[in-house]
């Protein structure tokens, strides 16, 4: 302790020791604080503090009260800064005595606090931010989708296709099963559904050997149908139905819009909100309601597609709805319908039996051809 | 040898000074909890406030020869930098798109080493938040600063992290010193410049048998965290006693066993948690099922009941988190500093101001791409 600077502190509201950082150096000075009309400091309450350039004549540090903010500091110890003196310049007040009254004084101590109404500010942006996210994902992203998607180019939405396609193939394992009467039945179906529904795409029809019933389309007219599906299949106008389904996709082209409106949603979602505490969870699930909810509407218009097409053949829609429901079963109880991407298969075979009619046009393949199509993956085998 | 009695006869050096951490765990633990909650009331937002709090908390408390330091970052800063680091990744996600279109067309899963490219980016976002924290660090009125490539670390890295590949992580210890020594070199305070005296080699000698061990861990998981807070009190030992700046010297005394009870005890509350939400799930849906006399297998379907289970989510996420910070952050924090030692501080007795403020890009780009490091 330096014992000038102790004898000459006044204790109490006249002013007393503080220790000073000029904020140019990291020099502690021991020093003395006197309230005047600013808060002065000086290193004995007389002399003024040296500096650290020597040759400058230094005047006495005055800060005004209106000026000191409060700094950071560990317990027992006042720490201040001041606006007009360099940022980093810093007084340590640890007399409780000095510091209180420095405290009243100084009114605009705790000006670069977050209090109650910083608080709130943050809530009602954080408010405002989600809810114009929540708009965007809503309504900008789908008008988006849609006005992109004819802008697509044929090319790129073909490479895209390819890309998947290689994929697609290392996930099922990638035997494609081209029988060549097999092959033949199936494009031959292909093409009627093809020709009825008016739709000029190079279409790339395959089956792939794999159990699991399902089939898709991908950007750039590829239509894969798994075997599993087929084995599934009793009549032929099942599998048109299907078929007819996934073209409408193509024309649609729904996998393109598809693919803007996911990556679009997902970037904007998980950038901005980062995966912090619980919301990531709540993100997720209002992510997978929302997205649903879009390709729901997709199937929709894919299954409208598809009883128009047969209809227009002369063939039973209802033949597709119920090759799903052999798949399916009932879905009602058990997953919520509103987290579903398709819509129930019981609603899908209510609408397409409500639209059914009797038969008038002739069967879209022989017998001999439909059981080629069945084994395309070779006899027995499923 | 007798002679060394003419070497002129120096000061004797001034005995180490210890550091020591101060702050009070009830009020650490109010500001994570409250945190929590606006985070999750913000969705997230809340989060730059938050580790801003922490960071000021943890900085003031924590006092070496007598004068705390201070942290002097701002959240604003954060969410700028985020905003900014957003502003220049979307056009970097969509070439990356492209790109991997076109590289997958060729082969499946060929956009694979793109990944690398992220790896990289990673790297650099890591050292530029290191120089934003460091550059908000002050003590006595000096703050610290740090120059060098963002850059040219990421290309260290990557080499040294090829290399730890290849020898399934055996070099770890010396891309450890490494890239610590290239932070270090960079890292100023005020006029002092750091270094890293920390050898590879040393690290190693104190962790082989942990990483001999280590698929031990994996078959018995139940050692996994003995080993796990064994090798952190280790590397953090070692890292600490290898900080210079100028003529200032850090040393680190912390015990390897010194995070054991730490890790086990967030482990205790994970599972105490756990079971909790578990019960409360339970409860709710035994209740729900009483009151509204449905089938069991339609439980699902009922959203009130999917409500009651999210709360129940959330606020054991929310719990886990708090935890986590007190556990993780403040106790290893305070467990660290306290067993402190720092020699030759009256080379930092009077060094000038050098250095310019670096902005917060790099702690965007960490938070944009989810990486963390120090």
């Amino acid at each position: 302790m330096d014992s000038t600077a102790a004898d000459a502190a006044v204790a109490g509201p006249g002013g007393g020791p503080a220790i000073y950082f000029d904020g140019l150096s990291s020099r502690r000075q021991e020093v003395v604080v006197a309230f005047k009309e600013a808060l002065e400091i000086t290193a004995d309450g007389l002399s003024p503090v040296s500096s650290q350039v020597s040759s400058q004549v230094s005047s006495p540090i005055s800060w005004a009260y209106s000026d000191i903010r409060r700094a950071d500091s560990g317990p027992g110890t006042l720490r201040v800064a001041c606006l007009s003196a360099p940022s980093l310049a810093r007084l340590e007040i640890r007399d409780a005595a000095v510091a209180a009254e420095l405290m009243s004084r100084c009114t605009l101590l705790g000006e670069n606090r977050l209090d109650g109404r910083g608080i709130a500010k943050i809530v009602g942006w954080s408010l405002a931010a989600t809810i114009s996210i929540v708009v965007v994902v809503l309504f900008a992203i789908p008008l988006a989708a849609d006005r992109l998607t004819p802008l697509v180019p044929e090319a790129f939405e073909q490479r895209l296709g390819d890309a998947a396609a290689v994929q697609l193939k290392t996930v099922f394992g990638g035997r494609v099963c081209d029988t060549a009467a097999g092959q033949a039945a199936f494009s031959k179906l292909i093409d009627t559904l093809r020709k009825s529904a008016d739709l000029d795409l190079l279409v790339q029809p395959t089956v792939l050997a794999t159990p699991i019933p399902n089939a898709l389309a991908l950007p750039g007219g590829r239509i894969y149908l798994l075997n599993g599906l087929l084995a599934k299949a009793e009549t032929p106008d099942e599998i048109a139905g299907v078929l007819a389904h996934e073209l409408g996709h193509l024309k649609h082209r729904d996998s393109m819009r598809e693919l803007i409106y996911n990556g679009g949603t997902s970037f904007l979602i998980g950038l901005l909100f980062g995966d912090v505490t619980g919301s990531g969870a709540v993100i997720f699930a209002s992510r997978s309601l929302v997205t649903s909810s879009y390709s729901r509407d997709a199937e929709q218009n894919a299954d409208t597609f598809s009883i128009d097409v047969m209809q227009r053949l002369g063939r039973s829609p209802k033949a597709m709805g119920e090759l799903l429901f052999r798949v399916t079963g009932k879905e009602g109880n058990r997953s919520l319908s509103i987290l579903a991407g398709h819509p129930l298969t019981e609603d899908r075979l209510k609408r397409m039996s409500e639209a059914d009619r009797p038969a008038s046009g002739s069967p879209l393949l022989t017998d001999t051809e439909w059981s080629a199509l069945k084994s395309i993956c070779g006899p027995g085998k499923s | 040898m007798d002679q060394v009695s003419f070497v002129p006869q120096y000061p004797p050096p001034l005995p180490p000074v210890p550091a020591a951490f101060s702050g009070d765990r009830g009020e650490f633990f109010r500001l994570a909890a409250r945190g929590a909650a606006l985070e999750l009331v913000t969705v997230g937002f809340y989060r730059f406030w938050l580790v801003t709090d922490i960071r000021r908390h943890l900085w003031s408390h924590t006092i070496v020869d007598g004068d705390a330091a201070e942290y002097t970052g701002r959240a604003k800063e954060l969410l700028i930098g985020f905003l900014f680091a957003l502003a220049i990744l979307v056009p970097i996600y969509l070439v990356y798109f492209l790109i991997s279109v076109e590289a997958e067309r060729l082969q499946g899963f060929a956009s694979f080493p793109l990944i690398v490219g992220f790896y990289a980016f990673g790297q650099f976002a890591i050292y530029r938040a290191r120089r934003y924290r460091l550059t908000r660090t002050v003590w006595r009125g000096v703050r610290f600063w740090m120059d060098g490539s963002g850059w040219a670390y990421a290309w260290r890295a990557m080499l040294w992290g090829l290399l730890a590949l290849l020898t399934l992580g055996l070099i770890f210890p010396w891309r450890e010193a490494a890239l610590e020594r290239y932070k270090m070199q960079h890292s100023y305070y005020g006029e002092l410049q750091g270094s890293f005296e920390g050898r590879g080699w040393e690290l190693f000698k104190r962790c082989w048998w942990l990483w001999l061990l280590s698929p031990v861990a994996i078959v018995l998981f139940p050692l996994a965290p003995f080993f796990y807070a064994e090798f952190k009190a280790r590397e953090w030992r070692w890292w600490l006693s290898g900080i210079r700046f100028g003529g200032v010297r850090v040393e680190s005394t912390l015990p390897r066993t010194a995070l054991y009870g730490l890790y086990w005890k967030v482990i205790g509350w994970f599972m105490l948690l756990s079971i909790v939400t578990g019960a409360y799930f339970g409860l709710c849906g035994f209740l729900f099922a009483k009151i509204s006399g449905a089938e069991p297998d339609t439980l699902t379907k009922s959203i009130p009941l999917l409500i009651l289970f999210g709360i129940g989510y959330l606020a054991m996420i929310l719990s886990l988190n708090v935890v986590m910070r007190l556990y993780l952050q403040r106790d290893v924090w305070a467990k660290v500093s306290g067993l402190l030692q720092v020699h030759g501080i009256e080379a930092a007795a009077n060094v000038a101001v050098r250095g310019d403020l670096a902005s917060a890009l790099g702690e965007g780009f960490a938070d944009g791409l989810d990486v963390a490091g120090f």
